[in-house]
């Protein structure tokens, strides 16, 4: 485990990043936020107010526990002040230059015992090591969303992350209320990889007109036992995020036919049909 | 004994719940562990071998000369529908259906003509299963049909990422739960399905669709060599005892 009472950091405070501070400040820590304007800052620590307001009137959390997590959430628009934590998780937008920026900054900044954790899904965490002198202190962090409510972090080893770093992260994820799985850093890891399938090769028997979006669905609910069919699944995710992530591990594996894009889903993303987040994607939502 | 009885051929774990549930059903049901053993007569027949196109080819046109007029409901898990009428004189009966051990709790079953496939030999097949409590869902003829071939990626995938050393089994699995909520891991459900019926599926894609992403994971093709199937045998990717 990092020392006791060191400070978590958590950069980026969009969903991702608010989720990841609520999750840290609700195991009881004292959690930093940063983003790069007090606007971010403001709307990330609103939804976690909202979000534990919700909890409270379900009666999850009382008054006084609410007020304290509040209480350990603090926040800063500089990355100087976060030399001090024990444990920083980056969660700033998915762009490789900007998060090895972020690193390299940090690697500066921090003295050699915080550990530096990048929640990228779709960025190899050696990459992001790379950036810094100290690697064996870098490792991956990856929270599932929304974090406040999946349980799972998958725990990225880096080529060079060293074995201490992999042990502390692991516990302090377990101390954060989480179960922790550790992987190498590999292409999408291990969810985001293995799942592949579940959403490309609906697609691909869609493509071939083996059977309807419902009918798919309803086959894997009705025999698989799977919770929601790939396509509700695909318009709750967004099919923005969902062929994204196709496409990145498709690039990531050199055009490996196992990961290759689904033109139905490209097609959908161009014409803006994401998903219940627009109204319409394989299913039709609402009244929008 | 023509009307409400029926012939299941196999000796997998499949076949044996096929007999339970059509027992249930009130069918007067028969099981044979392979075609030559049959000593009955019926106008449906279920086979259930997934792989191995000689020995499934022989079953097949052993009861096609026996059973000259029955409708054959096959497993399609390794072979396409249309495929398995070709090894038939009478392709117009046969309907291909696919699902993974265990049968019991699961709601739908898939079924699927071969290009020849009459109505009426669906038809039949279609109220064989409701009788079993089954809801039938007709789809297009390929191997595997649809939930076990997207399941066989899976845990092709789930095989691989395990062999290049990405995670542990274990580990795999609880994040295939608690990251997408799948209601089992793929590594223990390959374990249950049985990995040979799984490599099936994969052999059978590639051979119809000539496509390389259904290339089995090497790991997966050693283990079934082996004889390491699953729980049927005691040890998959996990021990059973």
């Amino acid at each position: 485990m990092i020392e006791p009472n060191a400070k978590i950091g958590v950069l980026g405070a969009g969903t991702m990043g608010a989720g990841i501070a609520q999750v840290s400040a609700q195991a009881g820590l004292e959690t930093l936020v940063y983003d790069v304007s007090q606007e971010f800052i403001d709307k990330g620590l609103g939804r976690i107010r909202g979000f534990l307001k919700r909890s409270r009137e379900r009666g999850k959390l009382t008054a006084e526990q609410e007020e304290q997590i509040i209480a350990r959430l603090s926040s800063s628009l500089k990355l100087e002040d976060f030399g001090g934590c024990g444990l920083i998780i980056e969660a700033v937008p998915e762009k490789l230059e900007l998060k090895r920026e972020v690193f390299k900054k940090l690697d500066s900044i921090c003295g050699p015992e915080t550990l530096l954790a990048t929640n990228t899904s779709s960025f190899s965490v050696t990459a992001i090591a790379g950036a810094t002198r100290k690697p064996e202190r870098v490792l991956g962090m990856h929270f599932f969303n929304p974090p406040p409510l999946m349980a799972l972090v998958e725990v990225i080893e880096g080529d060079r992350t060293s074995a201490a770093t992999m042990d502390k992260a692991t516990s302090t994820v377990r101390e954060m209320g989480k179960t922790p799985v550790r992987a190498k850093d590999t292409p999408g890891f291990i969810v985001n990889r293995i799942a592949r399938p579940f959403y490309n090769e609906a697609l691909r028997i869609l493509g071939d007109g083996d059977a309807t979006v419902e009918t798919i669905d309803r086959i894997m609910k009705g025999a698989g036992g799977f919770p929601m069919g790939p396509f509700e699944l695909m318009d709750l995710i967004g099919n923005d995020v969902n062929f994204a992530a196709t496409e990145s591990l498709y690039l990531s594996f050199f055009h490996d036919p196992r990961f290759r894009p689904s033109p139905i889903q490209q097609r959908m993303v161009l014409a803006g049909n994401l998903g219940r987040k627009t109204g319409r994607g394989f299913y039709t939502y609402g009244a929008k | 004994m023509a009307q409400n009885s029926v012939i299941i051929i196999g000796k997998n774990r499949l076949a044996q719940e096929m007999l339970e549930l059509s027992e249930a059903g009130g069918f007067e049901a028969r099981i044979y562990p392979d075609a030559y053993a049959v000593a009955a007569s019926s106008s449906l027949i279920i086979e259930t071998y997934a792989r191995d196109e000689a020995e499934k080819g022989e079953i097949i046109k052993r009861l096609d000369a026996q059973f000259p007029t029955s409708v054959i409901v096959t497993s399609c898990l390794g072979f396409s529908a249309t495929r398995i009428a070709s090894w038939t004189t009478r392709p117009e009966r046969v309907v291909g259906f696919a699902t993974f051990y265990p049968f019991k709790e699961k709601k739908v079953i898939e079924l699927t003509p071969g290009l020849k496939t009459q109505e009426h030999a669906l038809q039949e097949a279609e109220t064989f299963f409701r009788a079993l409590g089954k809801e039938p869902v007709r789809v297009k003829d390929a191997p595997g049909l649809i939930f076990p071939r997207i399941l066989s990626l899976i845990i092709n995938e789930a095989a691989r990422s395990l062999d290049e050393g990405v995670a542990r089994a274990e580990e795999i699995d609880v994040a295939m739960r608690l990251g997408v909520n799948y209601p089992s891991g793929p590594l223990r459900w390959g374990d249950q399905i049985g990995l040979d019926e799984v490599l099936a599926v994969l052999e059978g894609l590639r051979q119809e669709t000539g496509d390389d992403r259904y290339r089995p994971a090497p790991l997966l093709k050693k283990m079934v060599l082996t004889g390491w199937l699953g729980e049927s045998n005691g040890r998959g990717f996990y021990e059973h005892t």
